[in-house]
C-alpha cells in the first residue's frame, strides 16, 4: 500500500492564459438546466397540482403569500 | 525523512489528531443511532420502545452535527492556519484549553442525552438538536452546549492570535487564503452564536434550573434559527476550504482563482446570518413580510454558491486538462478517480449539487409548504451536511490522518470502496426520503403509519420507499465500519518516511490579483453586523411585543425533575463564578476579534 494520494501524473503545464474552463461552463450549464426543469416540475405538478393548502390557490400563484 | 505536517509541527499535530479522533468517536456513536432509527421508522426492525426514539434521534442529531462536524473542523482550521502562516500556535497550553472546554462540554451534553435511556436516572435531554421549548432538557445539557461553544470561541481567538502575530512580522503581505477562510468563517460564527448564547443563557438554562417560570417559545426558536442557518455554513465553509485549497491539488491542478475564493467567503460571511427566518416559514407569529425579506436574502446566497461551484469545478478541470483531458465532458475521465481522497470529495460535491435542487424548493416561501417538516427535509440535509460535509471530511481524513500521525494509510482500496459505498447509500436513502416527503410522510416520527390512512404514491409504493431508506441506511453503516477499520488500522501502523508533503494548492490567479479591500476584515464584520440588525431587530421586537420576553404561560415537558433542584442549588453557588469568568473571557475576546 502506498501513499494516500500519489502525485497525479501530469502531462503538460497549463498556465493562466492558456486555460479556458469550457468544460466547467458546459457542466454548470447542464446542471442549471436540470435545476430549472426539476423546479418547474415540482412547482407546477407537485405543488399547484395538489389540493390547495391553508393558503389559497390564487395567492400562491402570485408567490407572495 | 518526509515533509509531513507532523514533522514540522509535532505539538500542533497532536492537537489536530485529538480533534479528529474526538470527531470520529462522535461519528461512530451517531452512526449507531442513525441505523437504529432508520430500521425503526421504516418498521423493518424495532427493538427499542417508540418513546425512546426521540432520545435516539437527539443523540444522532447532536453527535453528528454538533460534535462530529465541529470537532473535525477545528482540527482542519488549526492545520490550515499553522500551515498557511507557516508558524506554530502562539501558546500550545492555550490551544489545549479550548480542546478541553469542547470535550467537557460534549461529555456533559452527551451524558444528559444518553441518561434519557436509563429510567432510574431522572436526567434526560430528549429535545432533538433544535431544543425547542416547551421541550425541556436537564440543565446539564444546556451547560454542556455553552461550554462547547465557548470552547470554539476560544479556538477562534487562538487563530486570530496567530494571525495578529504573523501580521506584525509581515505587515504588507496578503492574508494567505486558508487563513483568510478560517478568519471569515470564525467572524461569521461569533455573530451567529450570539443567538444561541442568548437563547440558552438568558432563557432556556434559567428556565430548566427553575429560576424563571416560562419562556417565549417563538423567541427562543427564532434565536435558535438566528444561529441555525449560519451553523450550516459553519459546517460547509470548512468543506469549501478543502474544496478550494486541497481538491485542485488532488486533481492535479491549481486553484482557478484566489480572488474569487475570497469574494465567495466574504459573501458567505455577509449573507449567512440574516436568513435564519427561512426555517420558520410556517411559524405563526412572524409576519409574512419578515419571511419575505428572509427569502430574498436567501436567494442572494445563490451567488456565492454558484461562484463556489464554478471556481471549484474549473480548478478540477484544470487538473484534468494538465493530465491530458480533452473535450466538453470527456476531460472528466482524466481525473484520478482511483484516489479515495479525490473520489470521495468529488462524489460529495456531486451529491451537494443534487441538494441544491431540494434546497431551492425549501427556500421558496410558498413551495416550502409542500415539504415543510416532511421527510424531504431530512433527505435534503443528509445530502448537505450528511454528505457534502461528512463525506468530504471522511475522504480528506485519508490524507490528514497520515499527516498528523506520521503513518501511512492502512488500505487505499478499502478507502475507495468506503467513499463509493457512502455515495450509493446516500443515493438510496435520500432520493426515497425526498419522495416520501412529497407524499407527506413526516420527519421526527417513530411510527409514520396510521390506521385508516394510506399515503398515495404516484410511482412506487410506501413499501418500496421504506425499503430504499433502510437499504441506504445499512449501506451507510457498512461504509462507516470500513472507515473506522481504516482509521484504526492506520493508527496502529508504524511510522513511515514515505508520506506526501504537507501543503495546499497553488492558484492560477493568485492573491496579487485580489483587490486589497477583500482583506479588510473590519469592514466586512461591520457590514455583516448591520445586515443582521436590519434583518432581525424588527422581527425580534414584534415577537417580544406579542408574546412577552418570557412568554405566555407554557408547561415544560417533561415536568421538572428532582435532581434539577439539587443542581440548581449547586449552579447558583458554585457555577455562577465559572459562568461569569467564561462570560468575561468571551467579552474580552470579542472586541479583539472585531478589532
Ligand atoms: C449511518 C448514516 C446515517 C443514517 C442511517 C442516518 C439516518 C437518519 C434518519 C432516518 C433520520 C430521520 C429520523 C426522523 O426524522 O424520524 C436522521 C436524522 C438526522 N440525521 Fe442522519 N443518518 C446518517 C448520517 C448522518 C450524518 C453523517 C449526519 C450529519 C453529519 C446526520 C444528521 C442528521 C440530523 C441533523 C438529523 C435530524 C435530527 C432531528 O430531526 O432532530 N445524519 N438520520
Ligand atoms: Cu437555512
Amino acid at each position: 500500500m502506498s501513499q494516500a494520494t500519489e502525485e497525479p501524473e501530469q502531462l503538460q503545464e497549463i498556465g493562466h492564459d492558456e486555460y479556458n474552463p469550457i468544460g466547467t461552463l458546459a457542466l454548470i450549464g447542464l446542471y442549471f438546466v436540470i435545476l430549472v426543469l426539476l423546479w418547474l416540475f415540482v412547482y407546477f405538478v407537485e405543488f399547484l397540482g395538489n389540493d390547495p393548502t391553508v393558503i389559497g390557490a390564487v395567492l400562491t400563484m402570485v408567490g407572495l403569500q | 525523512m518526509s515533509n509531513a505536517y507532523i514533522d514540522k509541527f509535532p505539538a500542533e499535530a497532536k492537537v489536530v489528531k485529538a480533534a479528529f479522533y474526538s470527531s470520529f468517536l462522535a461519528l461512530a456513536l451517531g452512526g449507531v443511532f442513525g441505523v437504529i432509527q432508520t430500521l425503526h421508522r421504516t418498521d423493518i426492525y424495532r427493538f427499542i420502545d417508540s418513546a425512546d426514539y426521540y432520545t435516539v434521534l437527539t443523540a444522532h442529531g447532536v453527535f453528528m452535527v454538533i460534535t462530529f462536524t465541529i470537532f473535525f473542523l477545528v482540527g482542519v482550521f488549526t492545520w490550515a492556519v499553522t500551515t498557511s502562516l507557516d508558524r506554530g500556535v502562539e501558546d500550545i497550553r492555550f490551544t489545549w484549553s479550548w480542546v478541553g472546554l469542547m470535550t467537557i462540554g460534549t461529555v456533559m451534553a452527551g451524558v444528559a442525552i444518553l441518561a434519557g435511556f436509563v429510567d432510574s436516572i431522572d436526567i434526560s435531554a430528549s429535545v432533538l438538536f433544535t431544543f425547542y421549548a416547551p421541550l425541556q432538557a436537564h440543565p446539564l445539557f444546556y451547560l454542556g452546549l455553552v461550554l462547547f461553544v465557548v470552547g470554539t470561541w476560544v479556538a477562534g481567538a487562538d487563530w486570530f492570535r496567530s494571525w495578529w502575530a504573523w501580521k506584525k512580522e509581515n505587515p504588507d503581505a496578503r492574508i494567505p487564503l486558508p487563513t483568510f477562510m478560517v478568519l471569515t468563517t470564525m467572524i461569521m460564527w461569533y455573530i451567529a452564536t450570539m443567538g444561541v448564547a442568548t437563547s440558552i443563557l438568558v432563557f432556556l438554562l434559567p428556565w430548566s434550573l427553575g429560576w424563571i417560570e416560562t419562556v417565549n417559545p417563538l423567541l427562543t426558536r427564532t434565536l435558535f434559527w438566528f444561529f441555525g442557518h449560519p451553523v450550516v455554513y459553519f459546517w460547509l465553509m470548512p468543506a469549501y476550504l478543502l474544496w478550494y485549497t486541497m481538491l485542485p491539488k488532488f486533481a492535479g491542478g491549481k486553484l482557478f482563482s484566489d480572488p474569487l475564493a475570497r469574494v465567495g467567503f466574504v459573501l458567505f460571511l455577509l449573507l449567512s446570518t440574516p436568513v435564519g427566518i427561512h426555517h420558520q416559514y410556517l411559524d405563526p407569529g412572524i409576519a409574512e413580510g419578515f419571511k419575505f425579506i428572509a427569502m430574498t436574502n436567501t436567494m442572494f446566497l445563490l451567488l456565492p454558491s454558484f461562484l463556489t461551484a464554478f471556481t471549484v469545478v474549473a480548478s478540477i478541470e484544470h487538473g484534468a486538462r494538465q493530465r491530458g483531458g480533452t473535450g466538453y465532458f470527456s476531460w472528466l475521465k482524466s481525473l484520478p478517480w482511483r484516489d479515495p481522497v479525490f473520489a470521495g470529495m468529488a462524489l460529495a460535491g456531486l451529491l451537494f449539487a443534487a441538494a441544491g435542487f431540494s434546497g431551492m424548493v425549501n427556500a421558496g416561501m410558498n413551495i416550502n409548504y409542500l415539504v415543510h417538516n416532511s421527510l424531504w427535509v431530512v433527505g435534503h440535509f443528509h445530502l448537505t451536511v450528511g454528505t457534502a460535509v461528512a463525506l468530504t471530511f471522511m475522504a480528506v481524513s485519508y490524507w490528514f490522518i497520515p499527516q498528523v500521525t506520521g503513518k501511512e494509510l492502512w488500505n487505499r482500496s478499502v478507502a475507495l470502496i468506503q467513499v463509493v459505498l457512502w455515495f450509493i447509500g446516500m443515493t438510496f436513502m435520500t432520493n426515497s426520503m425526498h419522495r416520501a416527503g412529497l407524499i407527506g410522510m413526516p420527519r421526527r416520527t417513530a411510527e409514520p403509519q396510521y390506521t385508516g390512512f394510506e399515503f398515495e404514491t404516484a410511482v412506487g409504493s410506501v413499501g418500496e420507499l421504506n425499503a430504499q431508506i433502510a437499504l441506504g441506511g445499512v449501506l451507510l453503516t457498512l461504509s462507516l465500519v470500513l472507515f473506522f477499520a481504516n482509521i484504526i488500522g492506520t493508527a496502529f501502523g508504524s511510522r513511515s518516511d514515505n508520506l506526501p508533503d504537507n501543503g495546499y494548492a497553488e492558484a492560477l490567479s493568485g492573491s496579487d490579483d485580489a483587490p486589497r479591500v477583500l482583506d479588510n476584515l473590519k469592514l466586512w464584520t461591520a457590514i455583516a453586523v448591520v445586515l443582521v440588525i436590519i434583518a432581525y431587530s424588527l422581527p425580534l421586537m414584534s415577537i417580544v411585543d406579542r408574546g412577552g420576553l418570557f412568554g405566555p404561560d407554557i408547561t415544560a415537558f417533561p415536568a421538572n425533575l428532582e435532581s434539577v433542584r439539587f443542581l440548581a442549588f449547586a449552579v447558583e453557588h458554585l457555577g455562577t463564578a465559572a459562568l461569569e469568568s467564561a462570560g468575561t473571557l468571551a467579552w474580552n475576546t470579542l472586541p479583539e476579534v472585531i478589532r
